[in-house]
């Protein structure tokens, strides 16, 4: 299974990524999509809420995107194995969980894009650009 | 637990998760349930896994997958020289900081 993804991708899969997306992304993904059906009713709710969130606030798509969805069915599949209660496992406020979770997977994120175009712009105001360029004074 | 003693808990609960893998290798449940007995009841266990996720991406901890009776195989987390050496210096913040406080409530000097 790994093997084939190691060697080079012949030419007609390198076009046909450039219009698909990755098909390694794909497959990473229907794989964590048929791990959530697996779990038992309340988890699978909580993990499409999740989805969902991570979805709209959180990395795009990408090999980032993959890993943190894989991470999370790692979670959610041995929560439900320990039986641990939906509200032990997400606490009073699930936002926080949710927030402290997508933070460790920054790559693809449009938040920490606009943090470090925020950051640079503050650092130009400050006459601190170290770029290369004129400074502003 | 209170609001408040959530929010000052939120700075320090890497370096307690990390003082507690300087005693032992433990994997997530262990550890929640540990932090429980304790009296830090308010921890979801969801946000100790985010924490081990990080500090596992910041080669604080090496991890170990052991195979478990029910469920996917466990992911045992046990402390490095690299996080062996964090903690140490989470433990001078601390009482650089315990220390000021101290100061702050006997009246400042």
């Amino acid at each position: 299974m790994t093997t084939e993804s190691n060697e080079q991708k012949s030419r007609y899969r390198q076009y046909l990524e450039l219009v698909t997306g990755s098909l390694e992304d794909k497959r990473r993904y229907r794989q964590y999509k048929a791990r959530i059906r697996r779990l038992p009713e309340n988890y699978r709710t909580a993990a499409e809420a999740l989805e969902r969130y991570l979805m709209m606030l959180g990395p795009a798509d990408g090999a980032g995107a993959m890993a943190m969805y894989e991470d999370l069915a790692d979670l959610l599949e041995q929560s439900a194995a320990d039986g641990t209660p939906i509200r032990d496992l997400f606490g009073e406020d699930p936002v926080e969980f949710v927030e402290a979770f997508m933070a460790n997977y920054p790559a693809g994120q449009w938040r920490s894009r606009e943090r470090n175009r925020f950051t640079s712009a503050i650092e130009r105001a400050a006459g601190e650009d170290t770029g290369g360029k004129d400074r502003a004074v | 637990m209170g609001k408040q003693a959530t929010e000052m808990l939120k700075g320090t609960l890497e370096g307690i998760v990390l003082a507690i893998l300087a005693d032992r290798p433990a994997y997530g449940y262990e550890i929640t349930a540990w932090l429980r007995e304790q009296g830090f009841s308010d921890i979801a266990e969801g946000t100790i896994y985010a924490l081990l996720v990080r500090i596992e991406q910041r080669g604080l901890v090496d991890v170990e997958k052991v195979p478990s009776e029910k469920g996917p195989p466990r992911k045992v987390y046990s402390l490095n020289t690299q996080g062996r050496e964090y903690l140490e210096e989470f433990w001078r913040t601390w009482s650089f900081l315990a220390e000021r406080l101290e100061q702050l409530r006997k009246g400042g000097e």
